[in-house]
C-alpha cells in the first residue's frame, strides 16, 4: 500500500514537472511621456536583464509577454508583474491584463509605485509570477531590475514611516560642567600675597614707634575689665571662626549676644582706664 | 487545625481557577450545534484548559454580553455562521462595548461563507480590512497542498510564523520542527498601519486574493485586492486596555480533520504533519489573555549616595543624587506566573523625564525570583529642578501594555549642600585677606589701648629762616 502511494506520489510528481507555465515574447519599453517608445528590450526567462532599466518621472514602462502553458499560448488566473524593495523587502503586485491569446500587458508608471519605492537607495528587483489552478507549475523568476530617476527639479515626496513599538535610543543627559577654579599655583601666590601684608603692617607700625608701654600699667590699674575686655574681642572673633566652619545662625547668636554683652560692660570700665590715662596726660 | 484546612482549601481554589487571567467564561457563537461536532478537538483543548464554554446561535434570545453593565462572558469566539447579520444581540455596538470592557474576541472567518455585516463593521473599525466583495479566497499557487488542493490550489501551506522584527517574542511558532500549518480556504485582510494591530501569519510572497464568482478566469489590475505579504491571514488587534481580537482567516484550519492531517507540499518533503493543533491553542490561548500576559508586581527607588539614608520611595530627589530603581516584572505562562525575560535585541527602558526625556536608560535584569525578575539601573538626577518621573513603558507585540509611571520632585541644591570654601582652591586669597584683616584689627585694638606716645614731650624746633 505504502509502496504504491509512494509510486502514485512520484507519477504525480513527474507529471507536473511535465506540465508547467511559462512566458515568451517578452519585452519590456520604456516611453517617456510624449514621444515613441524610447528603449525596447527582450528579455525571456532565461535571460533576464542584465543592466538596469531607468525609470524617470514622466516616464512608462510597459511590459508584453505571453503566457504559455506547455508551450501552448493560454490565458492564466495569475499574471503579476511583481516589484521588490531591496532595503526593507516591501513588495507590490501589478497584474498584467490577459487576453484569451494568452498575450499580456501592463503599464506601470512611477506614480503608480508606493511611495517607499520612491525613496529607495538601490534599484528595485521586478519578477514574473504566472501560474494558474490545475497541475501546471508556476513560474517565478526575476528579470530585471528598475532604477528610479527622480526629477532633479521637484523635492522627493515625504514618507514618515509608521510608529511600531520597539525599543528607542537611548538617552544620557550631559551635565553642565562643574564650576571651576583657576590653578592653585596663582591661588596660592595670591593667597600668600595678600597674608604677607600681615607682617607688613605690624613692621611699619614697629618703626613708627608702635609699643606695648601700658600694657603693665593699665593691667596694675584694672586687670579684670582689661583681660575680659580684649579676651571678649577675641572671642566674638572665635564666634564668627565657628560660624564660618560649623555653626548655623541660630547657635552664634545667643553666644554672640552673651560675648557682646561681656564686651560692653567690661569696655567701660577697661575703656574707663584708658580715658584716665588720657586725663593724666599720658596719651 | 481549621486554619490548615482553609489553607488547603484555599491553595486548591487557586490552583483550580488558575486559568487565563482574564476570567474563564467563553461565548461560542456558531451555526447550529451540529457544528460543534466538526470541531470537537478544538472545543476540547479548550475544555481541558477549564473554559466554561457556552454555546449560542446568534438570533437566540438567551444571548447578552452585558448583564446590568457587567460581561456576562470574558471571551466571545465567532465561527461562520450563514445568516447576513448577527441580530440584536450581538451590533457593532455591542460588540464595540464588548472590548471597551476589555472582553477578548476570536474571530474565524471562512471563503464560503459571507461575514456578517456586524464583524465587518467591527473590524473596519479597528483597521482591519476584508475584502469588499464578500466571496473572496486566498490561493497559492506556489505552497499549496497537493493530496487535497491539486486542482484548486486554495489550501495554503505555512511553515509556522517567525517573529517580524527583531526583538519580538516568538510565541507561535517555537517547537514547530518541520511541520506546517494548513491554511485551507481562508480569507485575507489587509491592516492599517497602527502600532496596535500586528499579523500573525502572513500569506507567501506570491499568494493573493481573488473573488471565484467574479474572477474565475483571471485576475484583473483594478480588481486585485490584495497580494503577497500584505495580506494578512491572522491578524491581531490589542486595544490600549490590552483587551484582544483575533481575525483567524480560515475557520476550517480550526476543524478536526486539520489538526495532526498529513500533507504535502509542492517542492517540499513528502509527507509532513499539520501544526494547526498547537498553533490553534496558541492562537486561542493569546487571545484569551493566558499568555502575553505582563504584570508589574512592584516598583522601588530610593538614593544610592553613601552615608545617605536609602528608605524606599522617598518624597523627593535633588539634583545630582544617584538613584537605583528596580522593577520586579512577571509573565502568565498558560497556568502559572513566571518570571519575564525580555525578548532578545529588545530592552525595557526606563525614562525619567520632565516634558521629555532626560535620561532613557536600559534595564538589567538583576535577579530571579520564583515567579518574578528583577529589571534595575542607577543613574544620577539631572541637574535641573522640577517635577521629574520615572516612566516605564513597555509596549511590544503579543505583550500586554506596561505603564508604570512614579511622579517625584527633584528640588535644588540647599545652600549647606555646596563645597564649602576652604575646598575651593580659587577662594584661598579671599580667605586669606579674611584671616589677615581680622589678625590686624586685633593687633589694632591691642596698640590703641596700651601703646605709649612716641615723644610724647619732645617739641619740635622749626626754624625760622628769619
Amino acid at each position: 500500500m505504502r509502496l504504491t502511494q509512494a509510486i502514485l506520489l512520484l507519477a504525480a510528481g513527474a507529471a507536473q514537472a511535465a506540465s508547467s507555465w511559462s512566458f515568451d515574447d517578452a519585452s519590456i519599453s520604456v516611453a517617456a511621456k510624449k514621444g515613441s517608445d524610447a528603449i525596447k528590450e527582450k528579455f525571456s526567462q532565461k535571460t533576464p536583464l542584465t543592466k538596469p532599466v531607468g525609470l524617470g518621472s514622466t516616464d512608462t514602462v510597459k511590459i508584453i509577454l505571453t503566457a504559455k502553458e506547455d508551450g501552448k499560448a493560454k490565458r492564466p488566473h495569475q499574471a503579476f508583474v511583481t516589484i521588490k524593495e531591496q532595503e526593507t523587502g516591501l513588495e507590490a503586485p501589478f497584474p498584467l491584463t490577459v487576453k484569451d491569446t494568452g498575450k499580456a500587458v501592463v503599464q506601470i508608471s512611477q506614480k503608480d509605485l508606493p511611495v517607499q519605492f520612491l525613496l529607495s537607495p538601490k534599484p528595485l528587483k521586478a519578477s514574473v509570477v504566472i501560474g494558474s489552478f490545475g497541475e501546471a507549475r508556476a513560474v517565478n523568476t526575476p528579470v530585471f531590475d528598475i532604477e528610479i530617476q527622480t526629477d532633479p527639479n521637484t523635492p522627493l515626496p515625504k514618507y514618515e514611516a509608521p510608529i511600531r513599538y520597539g525599543k528607542k535610543p537611548e538617552i544620557h543627559h550631559i551635565f553642565r560642567p562643574d564650576p571651576q577654579s583657576p590653578p592653585k599655583v596663582i591661588s596660592l601666590f595670591f593667597a600668600l600675597a595678600v597674608a604677607a601684608t600681615v607682617p607688613a603692617l605690624f613692621i611699619s607700625w614697629l618703626l613708627l614707634g608702635a609699643n606695648l608701654n601700658h600694657l603693665t600699667k593699665a593691667l596694675g590699674a584694672a586687670p579684670l575689665s582689661h583681660i575680659t575686655f580684649f579676651g571678649s574681642i577675641v572671642a566674638m572673633e572665635g564666634v564668627f571662626f565657628m560660624y564660618y566652619t560649623s555653626w548655623n545662625l541660630f547657635q552664634i547668636l545667643p553666644v554672640a549676644g552673651v560675648v557682646g554683652i561681656v564686651t560692653v560692660l567690661s569696655g567701660t570700665k577697661a575703656l574707663g582706664e584708658v580715658q584716665s590715662r588720657r586725663l593724666a596726660g599720658e596719651r | 487545625m481549621r486554619t490548615l484546612l482553609s489553607f488547603l482549601l484555599l491553595a486548591l481554589a487557586s490552583a483550580v481557577a488558575a486559568i487565563s487571567t482574564s476570567g474563564n467564561r467563553l461565548l461560542v457563537v456558531l451555526d447550529d450545534v451540529a457544528d460543534k461536532a466538526t470541531y470537537s478537538k478544538f472545543f476540547a483543548d479548550l475544555e481541558e484548559r477549564e473554559f466554561k464554554i457556552t454555546y449560542e446561535t446568534p438570533k437566540s434570545d438567551s444571548l447578552t454580553l452585558f448583564n446590568l453593565g457587567e460581561r456576562t462572558y470574558d471571551h466571545v469566539l465567532f465561527l461562520p455562521v450563514r445568516t447576513k447579520g448577527l441580530g440584536p444581540n450581538l451590533t457593532p455596538k455591542t460588540l464595540h462595548d464588548f472590548v471597551n470592557a476589555k472582553g477578548n474576541i476570536l474571530l474565524a472567518l471562512s471563503a464560503n461563507t459571507t461575514t456578517p455585516t456586524s464583524l465587518v463593521a467591527l473590524l473596519s473599525e479597528l483597521d482591519i480590512t476584508l475584502p469588499t466583495d464578500r466571496n473572496s479566497l486566498v490561493v497559492d499557487h506556489f505552497n499549496y497542498d497537493i493530496t487535497s488542493a491539486t486542482d484548486k490550489h486554495d489550501v495554503l501551506l505555512l511553515p509556522p510564523p517567525k517573529p517580524i522584527r527583531a526583538g519580538i517574542k516568538d510565541f507561535f511558532s517555537e517547537g514547530a520542527g518541520t511541520k506546517l500549518i494548513a491554511f485551507p480556504r481562508g480569507v485575507g485582510a489587509v491592516l492599517g498601519n497602527g502600532q496596535l494591530l500586528n499579523p500573525i501569519l502572513r500569506a507567501p510572497r506570491t499568494a493573493y486574493s481573488y473573488n471565484p464568482k467574479e474572477q474565475a478566469e483571471a485576475v484583473n489590475g483594478d480588481d486585485l485586492f490584495a497580494a503577497g505579504q500584505q495580506l494578512s491571514l491572522v491578524s491581531t488587534m490589542q486595544a490600549r486596555n490590552n483587551a484582544r481580537v483575533t481575525v483567524v482567516g480560515s475557520a476550517e484550519m480550526l476543524q478536526d480533520k486539520w489538526f495532526d492531517a498529513s500533507v504535502t507540499k509542492l517542492d517540499g518533503q513528502p509527507v509532513v504533519q499539520t501544526f494547526n493543533r498547537e498553533f490553534a491553542k496558541r492562537v486561542s490561548g493569546w487571545t484569551f489573555q493566558e499568555i502575553g500576559v505582563l504584570k508589574v508586581n512592584w516598583v522601588e527607588h530610593h538614593l544610592e549616595e553613601e552615608g545617605a539614608p536609602n528608605d524606599s520611595n522617598p518624597e523627593m530627589y535633588r539634583v545630582k543624587n544617584n538613584v537605583s530603581y528596580t522593577i520586579s516584572l512577571s509573565e502568565f505562562a498558560w497556568d502559572h506566573w513566571i518570571g519575564f525575560n525580555v525578548p532578545e535585541h529588545d530592552e525595557i527602558q526606563l525614562e525619567f523625564s520632565m516634558l521629555s526625556p532626560f535620561h532613557r536608560l536600559n534595564l538589567k535584569e538583576e535577579s530571579h525570583r520564583l515567579a518574578a525578575v528583577h529589571y534595575h539601573t542607577v543613574f544620577t538626577t539631572p541637574d535641573q529642578h522640577g517635577i521629574f518621573n520615572f516612566m516605564v513603558n513597555y509596549k511590544r507585540p503579543f505583550l500586554s501594555h506596561i505603564e508604570e509611571k512614579n511622579t517625584v520632585p527633584v528640588r535644588h541644591m540647599a545652600h549647606n549642600e555646596w563645597p564649602r570654601s576652604y575646598v575651593i582652591s580659587g577662594a584661598w586669597p579671599w580667605i586669606a585677606g579674611l584671616g589677615s584683616t581680622v589678625v590686624g584689627f586685633l593687633g589694632f585694638v591691642a596698640l590703641w589701648m596700651y601703646s605709649a606716645p612716641v615723644d610724647a614731650g619732645k617739641k619740635v624746633t622749626v626754624k625760622k629762616t628769619q
